[in-house]
């Protein structure tokens, strides 16, 4: 391989995707008119959004080249760069401009190595492996580069790390403390440019900060393909903005904080919220609809503050969708439920399961139960299990639909409509229940999960018979119900859901649930102890099996110790962007 | 030079279990230096400074950079210098240091809503103003925190840390009001619409 090899091509730019027009969601009466038995949906196997450029280490079948890389030779794929084969020697090439899931640009610099036989030294994001390549990535040309290139890049930065929320997890700061560290030796004004220009929905630009390595602007073009951003003017003045007459206003808009080195866009609603390393993160699966993105969910003390994608190659790639960032606000430390209720009283939890079990109890009786979509396998199993020892009838609800497109984004917002399907058996549609429950045709229903549309006929029926909801927060069905127990909302649980393609995903607890908040699924174990049946097992074990028949390693290695894993502290974690 | 090393044994012999000897050790130095700085001809090698003996004034004893009850500085514009970094309330060993942030919707950007000392629980090791960025916060007043007879009102909010503030001379931050008054403005020819 040698200096004329092509580089890396980069990702066309055809990957526009037109949005459909939103479907309305179905009005309340065409819903209740569905068919009799819930179907489990189809295995929609949706692209998660293309990576162009593969990780470096060769899967089987795979052609290979070999190269050296700071006198370690490696095996790494054909085709990929020496950015991401030197990863696969412990190498972090200091880097901006590159990021594994867009088209690269090669517009910093900053990754620059010294190839042998090659008088230049390359940028390692945009060089091709070759065979028998030689590469240093520590040389003192490199080093020299990389120092000198810093320095270039901080020449206008504002550096107002005390009011910047990217500081902490800035990946200037990061290279600038690994490679330069310098005072600075600036004696002209450093060019000034827009502050705090709020540029869409989602987002405010600060110009200043911007290292114009192009990151947001081939974001726009190549994931939502949108293309509202764009850089103005030329040399010292060059600056990022939108569009004349445009707003950064597409669906997937918040992703370019994350993917922007600096602090020049920043997210409003986390603007100024809380410091990024005081922040703990904990990995685990967003709620808000069938697609089931991998994300980060950092909180601090108990109280949720973003959610950021995690990269998942199978299921949503680098990225995740606005709407899904806001489902954190459900966790809201106000709306909590922390105690058990019976009949508008406060009561220990002990108490409220005696009374539940003593309500439920007597086989004659006709009872319903509810299972949802936006309950875990493990809790959905758990009522199952309850259901058949009650011989009660089954229904699955969950949240209305809402919008969809073509990337991330699923009409249906229910997280695990497929499992709560799949452990109910042949159910009824929620259609149905609400006609049912309206026609007095039980004695009990358990709910749960505090989600469900209520019309006011089915509100009062609820008041007339024995209604229990597991719910995590307040909501208008926990309200109108006698009995409401406490349960863990999805950041204190520990599960698994089934996305939209039928996989597996993990749930794992943030912090120790409050008050007398449980699991589910152990709530409806200690209702069926109190009515004296066996024990139908504790959500870990249940977690446990599922682990086992799915085989997901993820949730095996969950339940194989006993003691809940410990959130990160991003302080002591990698920068991210 | 070679270095000794020196195997200190952690086991606990029967002295140290037993606690008494280490318990009159102790008091035998209490009692060494009281005898030392009280009966002594020249009152040992400690000066006593009793406050508020009339004609004193023990504030001028005390060293320049003396650790007194923490005080907020202004900007020129009597708002508050404190942009809200956390780098006090993080670096705080004992975790004193409450700030919530908001927007101040001025160039400054980010400004403290709350801003709450528990003075009760500071261990004045003066940390929170190295770690200041814009010489927010000080320690200079040269006085104690005041004994109080609730706790609540030792913990000192902003109003109490600002009513001792003064405007700072600092460079960092910024000197006027408005941190980027000094720098030149931006071309208008290249800042577009
Ligand atoms: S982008 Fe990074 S270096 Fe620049 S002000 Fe923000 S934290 Fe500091
Ligand atoms: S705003 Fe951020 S991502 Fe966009 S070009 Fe500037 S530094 Fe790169
Ligand atoms: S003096 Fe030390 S303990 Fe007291 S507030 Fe400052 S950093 Fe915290
Ligand atoms: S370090 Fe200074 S500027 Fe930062 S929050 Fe504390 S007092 Fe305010
Ligand atoms: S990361 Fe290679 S040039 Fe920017």
């Amino acid at each position: 391989m040698t200096s004329s090899d092509p580089p890396v091509p980069s990702r066309p730019r055809s990957a526009t995707i037109i949005l459909p027009p939103e479907p309305p969601p179905p009005p309340a009466a065409a819903r209740s008119a569905a068919p009799t038995t819930v179907k489990p949906p189809e295995n929609r196997a949706a692209p998660a959004p293309a990576a162009p450029n593969l990780s470096a280490a060769p899967r089987p079948g795979d052609a290979t080249v070999k190269l050296t890389i700071d006198g370690e030779t490696v095996e790494v794929r054909k085709g990929t760069n020496v950015l991401e084969a030197a990863k696969l020697v412990g190498r972090d090439i200091c880097h901006f401009c590159y990021h594994p899931g867009l088209s690269i640009a090669a517009s910093c610099r900053q990754c620059l190595v010294e190839v042998e036989k090659n008088p230049k030294l390359q940028p390692s994001c945009q060089q091709v492996v070759g065979e028998g390549m030689v590469v240093h990535t520590e040389s003192p040309a490199v080093l020299e580069a990389r120092r000198a290139l810093l320095e270039f890049t901080l020449k206008n930065h504002p550096i107002d790390c005390p009011i910047c929320d990217k500081a902490g997890e800035c990946t200037l700061q990061r290279h600038y403390m690994d490679h330069d560290h310098q005072l600075t030796r600036v004696d002209v004004p450093k060019i000034r440019k827009p502050k705090h220009k709020d540029i869409g929905r989602e987002i405010i630009l600060d110009a200043e900060r911007c290292i114009l390595c192009s990151r947001c602007i081939r974001f726009c073009e190549e994931i939502p393909g949108t293309g509202e951003l764009t850089m103005t003017f030329r040399g010292d003045h060059e600056k990022l903005d939108i569009a004349d007459g445009h707003r950064l206003d597409n669906a997937y808009s918040i992703n370019v904080v994350d993917i922007c080195p600096v602090g020049a866009l920043t997210a409003k609603d986390f603007r100024f919220a809380v410091r990024a390393w005081e922040l703990k993160a904990t990995p685990t699966t967003c709620q808000g609809c069938a697609t089931g993105c991998a994300i980060e969910l950092h909180h601090k003390h108990e109280a949720a503050h973003r959610i950021v994608p995690r990269h998942d190659a199978d299921v949503n790639g680098h990225w995740m969708c606005d709407e899904g960032r806001y489902t954190y606000k459900e966790l809201d430390a106000d709306a909590r439920i922390r105690h058990a209720r019976v009949d508008g009283q406060d009561v220990p939890l002990g108490h409220a399961i005696a009374t539940v079990a003593r309500r439920l109890r007597g086989r004659a009786k006709k009872v319903a139960a509810v299972f949802s979509g936006t309950a875990t396998n493990e809790a959905n199993r758990a009522l199952a299990d309850l259901a058949a020892l009650l011989g009660a009838e089954r229904f699955v609800v969950g949240r209305v639909p809402g919008k969809t497109d073509e990337l991330l984004r699923d009409a249906d917002k229910n997280a695990n409509l497929r499992g709560a399907i799949a452990a109910s058996g042949a159910a009824k549609h929620e259609g149905e229940l609400g006609l049912e429950l309206a026609g007095r045709a039980y004695e009990a229903v358990i709910f749960l999960d505090g989600t469900f549309e209520l019309s006011d006929v089915v509100r009062s029926a609820l008041g007339a018979i024995t209604s229990v909801c597991l719910s995590d927060r307040v909501t208008p069905l926990a309200q109108a119900c006698s009995i409401v127990l406490p349960a863990t909302s999805w950041a204190e649980t520990l599960g698994s859901v089934i996305n939209r393609q039928g996989r597996l995903r993990v749930l794992q607890p943030a912090w120790r649930p409050e008050g007398d908040r449980r699991e589910r699924a152990d709530l409806i174990r200690d209702i069926a102890l109190a009515m004296g049946e066996r024990d139908l097992g504790t959500n870990r074990e249940r977690a446990r099996a599922v682990a086992e028949e799915f085989d997901n390693e993820e949730l095996l290695a969950l339940t194989a110790s006993p003691v809940a894993a410990r959130p990160t502290l991003l302080r002591f974690s990698h920068t991210r962007g | 030079m070679t270095i000794g090393v020196k195997k200190v044994s952690l086991q606990r012999t029967t002295r140290d279990q037993i606690f008494l000897p280490a318990i009159l050790e102790g008091l035998l130095t209490t009692a060494r230096h009281f005898f030392k700085n009280t009966m002594t001809k020249g009152m040992g090698d400690v000066d006593t400074i009793r406050y508020g003996e009339p004609g004193v004034d023990p504030k001028s004893y005390y060293p320049e950079r003396f650790r007194g009850v923490h005080r907020l500085m202004f900007r020129d514009d009597g708002s508050v210098r404190c942009v809200a970094c956390m780098c006090c309330s993080t670096v705080c060993p004992a975790r004193c240091i409450y700030i919530v942030a908001e927007d101040r919707e001025d160039n400054n950007e980010k400004g403290p809503a709350t801003f709450v000392i528990d003075e009760l629980k500071c261990v004045v090791c003066g940390l929170c103003v190295e770690a200041c960025p814009c010489d927010a916060i000080r320690m200079d007043t040269r006085t104690h925190m005041t004994p109080t007879e609730a706790r609540e009102d030792a913990v000192l909010r902003k109003v109490d840390l600002m009513s001792r503030g003064g405007p700072s001379v600092a460079v960092q931050g910024g000197l006027g009001a408005d941190y980027r008054a000094d720098a030149p403005a931006a071309d208008p020819r290249f800042v577009g619409r």
